[in-house]
């Protein structure tokens, strides 16, 4: 029993990762249609510059700070350069600028660091609690407070603010917002842009346990997908809870199961994905009908 | 000075034009009928005048230019369109989609006040604020629609087919408060319809498309007598 | 003016015959690129299958390949079966894993197949490695190429060459009898109008598996083939990013293009290849670049921007099918009044 709690909080933990990335997903999707698989390989990109950062002096959180702010510009940048002129092509084409992309940043993360794996600083304490003969450190009860505050500022954000409010109108229904004065393209924008904070914090809560490689989000962003289709490819909440389900599933059927154990650990997302596609394809959170492409 | 004045406005879809050379007024305050038959262009004019359709000629906007300037842009200057069929998010809340119409709108007392306003005058909205538009009956979503756009305190409304799909009673009082609004608040109003009948009553004139251009104008009144015009144009057999 | 006159069976020959002159032109190792670049032609056109008649986006390509990789690798090696034996049960195997796939598949919207392939494809060297007392696990399978029989005056390479040579075009043949004639209108009645098509007699969820299939086979093969010019199989070459590059080879070709199989598998071989020769530290930068900016120029596809501005002198006559795309939205109006009346 308390081997299964005990893999029940690493799953957790590992599950804020994949929520937060899973986060990203839905957005871009939501907004755009797109899958964005390059999501993974733009986030390591950024989290390479908070090191950086940091290695010239800077203070942690500082670094993070800038690398945030950075990590939106870049998701806008990459929308305007390279997406938004191929939003109306055939979906195909969108899959290769995302190949692309996906090939490109981690080839800059690459030729700029190398492959070498850097220790990425840990965020929170080393401090462990035991409750009930179950260990709990303060780096899983920290990601899992990041990730519930981040959650509720965005949700916040899409259902309080006038600009969260415009980012679903013009995610929702790209014809109608320009009859009540949304700037559609300006709102994708904004949303690849938040959307790639999102991932950028995904990769910055995985570094300092994966350690930080060009190569880092590569299984991240499957148990992402994982993550976005359990919960359904339209709803954010939906997204952040497929992740920590993703999460539990992998540590419980990595220990528990012996024919997957620890080599066959992505056949959980995958036995995940198969399965709600064919019990509830449109996710736990999505409406029936919005699973169009 | 004219609320809303159109120049040789031409648009299409694909380098193909579907209406020419329109060239239309509507005064501070006045209701225009912009009719014709199915395909001759109504919807496309509208679209052109807001924005959201490319097209060339000139338009001004209470005296103001407003032919280079985006959909978006001409929202917030004033020009308010009510677009065919559902022109309610109909994923949103019925709260959501006048926060949605005050988009552009800055002053926060401004749209809690008008918010109130339009809850007063459809008290049915109010009951319903926090259901989604989407599960609205078609007049409350025709109401909401109207509203949601008025939340600029546009200086022109342009409403395509608002009686589409709605009951003959339900129409009537929509024509009742859009000739209000006319009268009490100087919007202007364009409507397009193809109840040609019912609208020629509220409206003060009157333009009528064929195969993408003006072939008519005139006062309501003039139109509606003449029978000769009614069966040619209108469908309406005298 | 000079009218298209040219009957794409002479230009295919005439193309083939070009290949063919490969060895004796290109030094050494470029003819083993080109080896490979065939066999991921052959993959592409199976993708093309897929992508063009069943509209899937199928990222399970690199899957087909890698098991048509590893059967020929064992049965040749721990089996001593002959190439053509094991080439043709790489062909077999995975038409039938394609059909038992493709009927799930069929269920599946387009997002769906493709994330859900996506993983699959990510899951390759992971299987690889868990079932390691077959597949010697990272440590990979050795194979020995097929020697030239003796009248032939070939080197090994070359020989291998020839023998994808001979595999691709056998597969144009095969795509060819596919995709023309009463088999292709069946395909396209099927992709464009699947409920008329079935009021006509056709089977849709059969046509569709059998496309699955034969596609799947197609990667079967091309697997088998690039193994034996590799000499060598291991978790390294199949990798996820070999069905990206599979799915990026077809889409730059231009999907419904069988010539395009062809550049795109070029591209995707020898793109990476001549940016490490403009900057080794910057390779991957370009090839990821030059991708996204080869669809900001040419999102049809380089066959189709080819196409386009060749189509005169009968170059596009090698196209697969005209692509039919509804307008994305017919005009809301007739829509309306058609309800309503």
């Amino acid at each position: 029993m308390t081997l299964i709690l005990q893999q029940l909080v690493e799953g957790l933990a590992s599950g804020t990762i994949y929520a937060a990335l899973a986060v990203a997903l839905v957005m871009i999707h939501r907004a755009t249609r797109i899958v964005n698989f390059a999501q993974g390989e733009m986030a390591t990109f950024c989290v390479y510059l908070a090191w950086q950062m940091t290695v010239w002096g800077l203070p942690l959180y500082v670094a993070l700070a800038i690398a945030a702010v950075l990590s939106f510009i870049l998701g806008a940048a990459v929308f305007r350069l390279a997406i938004r002129p191929i939003l109306s092509a055939p979906p195909e084409a969108i899959v290769v600028s995302c190949i692309g992309l996906f090939i490109g940043f981690q080839a800059m993360s690459l030729w700029l660091w190398g492959s070498d794996n850097l220790q990425f600083p840990r965020l929170f304490s080393n401090t462990i609690w035991t409750i009930a003969d179950v260990r709990i450190s303060a780096n899983t009860a920290g990601m899992l407070v990041t990730l519930a505050l981040l959650a509720g500022l965005l949700a916040a954000m899409f259902r309080f603010t006038r600009i969260g409010l415009a980012m679903r109108a013009a995610a929702a229904e790209r014809e109608k917002s320009p009859y009540v004065g949304i700037e559609v393209e300006t709102m994708l924008t904004l949303g690849w842009g938040l959307a790639a904070v999102f991932g950028f914090i995904a990769a910055v809560l995985a570094a300092p346990s994966l350690f930080l490689s060009p190569t880092m989000m590569l299984s991240v962003i499957i148990y992402a997908l994982a993550a976005a289709t359990l919960g359904g490819w339209d709803s954010p909440a939906g997204a952040i809870v497929g992740g920590l389900v993703v999460g539990v599933a992998e540590t419980l059927g990595t220990t528990l199961v012996k024919a997957i154990g620890a080599e066959l650990r992505l056949a959980i997302p995958f036995l995940l994905i198969t399965l709600i596609l064919f019990v509830r394809p449109q996710g736990l959170f999505g409406r029936s009908g919005t699973t169009r492409v | 000075m004219n609320a809303l004045e159109i120049h040789g406005l031409s648009a299409g879809y694909g380098g193909q034009p579907i209406v020419r050379d329109i060239r239309l007024t509507v005064g501070t305050g006045e209701i225009v009928a912009l009719l014709g038959a199915n395909g001759a262009g109504k919807t496309t004019t509208l679209r052109a005048a807001s924005g959201v359709l490319r097209h060339s000629g000139k338009l001004h906007l209470d005296g103001q230019d407003i032919s280079g300037v985006s959909a978006a842009r001409r929202v917030a200057l004033g020009l308010a369109h009510v677009p065919q069929g559902r022109g309610t998010f109909v994923d949103f809340s019925v709260e959501e989609n006048l926060r949605l119409g005050a988009y552009s709108v800055t002053s926060a007392q401004r749209i809690q006040d008008d918010t109130a306003y339009w809850f007063g005058v459809f008290p049915r909205l109010k009951e319903r604020r926090a259901q989604l538009a989407g599960s609205l009956s078609g007049g409350e979503q025709q109401m909401l629609a109207i509203a949601r756009a008025m939340m600029t305190r546009p200086k022109v409304l342009m409403c395509d087919e608002p009686s589409l799909g709605l009951a003959p009673a339900v129409t009537a009082d929509l024509f009742v408060l859009l000739r209000d609004l006319a009268a009490d608040r100087g919007t202007g109003i364009l409507i397009v319809e193809q109840n040609a009948h019912l609208t020629l009553e509220i409206a003060a004139r009157a333009y009528v498309l064929e195969h993408g251009e003006i072939a008519i104008e005139g006062s309501a009144a003039t139109l509606s007598r003449n029978s000769e015009i009614q069966r040619a144009y209108l469908g309406i057999e005298a | 003016m000079r009218r298209p006159t040219l009957r794409p069976a002479l230009l295919g020959l005439a193309a083939f015959a070009a290949l063919a002159c490969v060895p004796a032109v290109l030094p050494g190792f470029m003819v083993f690129q080109a080896s490979i670049a065939l066999t991921y032609a052959i993959a592409i056109l199976g993708l093309n299958l897929l992508m063009g008649f069943n509209g899937q986006v199928s990222l399970a390509q690199g899957v087909f390949f890698a098991i048509g990789g590893y059967v020929v690798a064992i049965l040749m090696v721990d089996y001593a079966v002959p190439v053509w034996l094991a080439l043709a049960a790489a062909v077999a195997g995975n038409a039938i894993l394609g059909a038992l796939v493709g009927i799930p598949a069929l269920r599946l919207q387009g997002l769906q197949l493709a994330i859900l392939t996506l993983v699959l494809a990510a899951l390759v060297p992971p299987l690889v490695m868990r079932f390691d007392k077959i597949t010697k696990g990272t440590s990979g399978i050795s194979i020995d190429k097929p020697e030239p029989p003796a009248w032939l005056p070939l080197d090994q390479d070359s020989f291998v060459y020839f023998l994808c040579l001979a595999g691709a075009g056998l597969c144009v043949l095969v795509m060819s009898q596919l995709i023309h004639g009463e088999t292709g209108r069946m395909l396209r009645a099927v992709r464009d109008n699947p409920v008329i098509a079935e009021s006509f007699g056709v089977h849709v969820a059969r046509t569709r598996i059998a496309t699955f299939a034969t596609s799947a086979a197609f990667g079967g093969f091309a697997g088998g083939l690039f193994a034996l010019v590799n000499a060598f199989v291991s978790p390294d070459s199949f990798q996820l990013f070999k069905s990206f590059e599979f799915l990026a080879g077809a889409i730059i070709g231009g999907i419904t293009s069988m010539t395009g199989a062809f550049i795109g598998a070029v591209i995707v071989v020898f793109l990476p290849e001549w940016s490490s020769h403009i900057s080794l530290a910057m390779a991957g930068l370009i090839y990821g670049g030059t991708l996204v900016v080869m669809m900001l120029v040419a999102r049809e596809g380089v066959a189709g921007l080819i196409g386009k501005t060749l189509s005169r002198a009968g170059a596009a006559s090698l196209s697969m099918a005209s692509q039919t795309k509804p307008h994305p939205k017919p005009e809301t109006r007739t829509m309306v009044l058609a309800e309503k009346e």
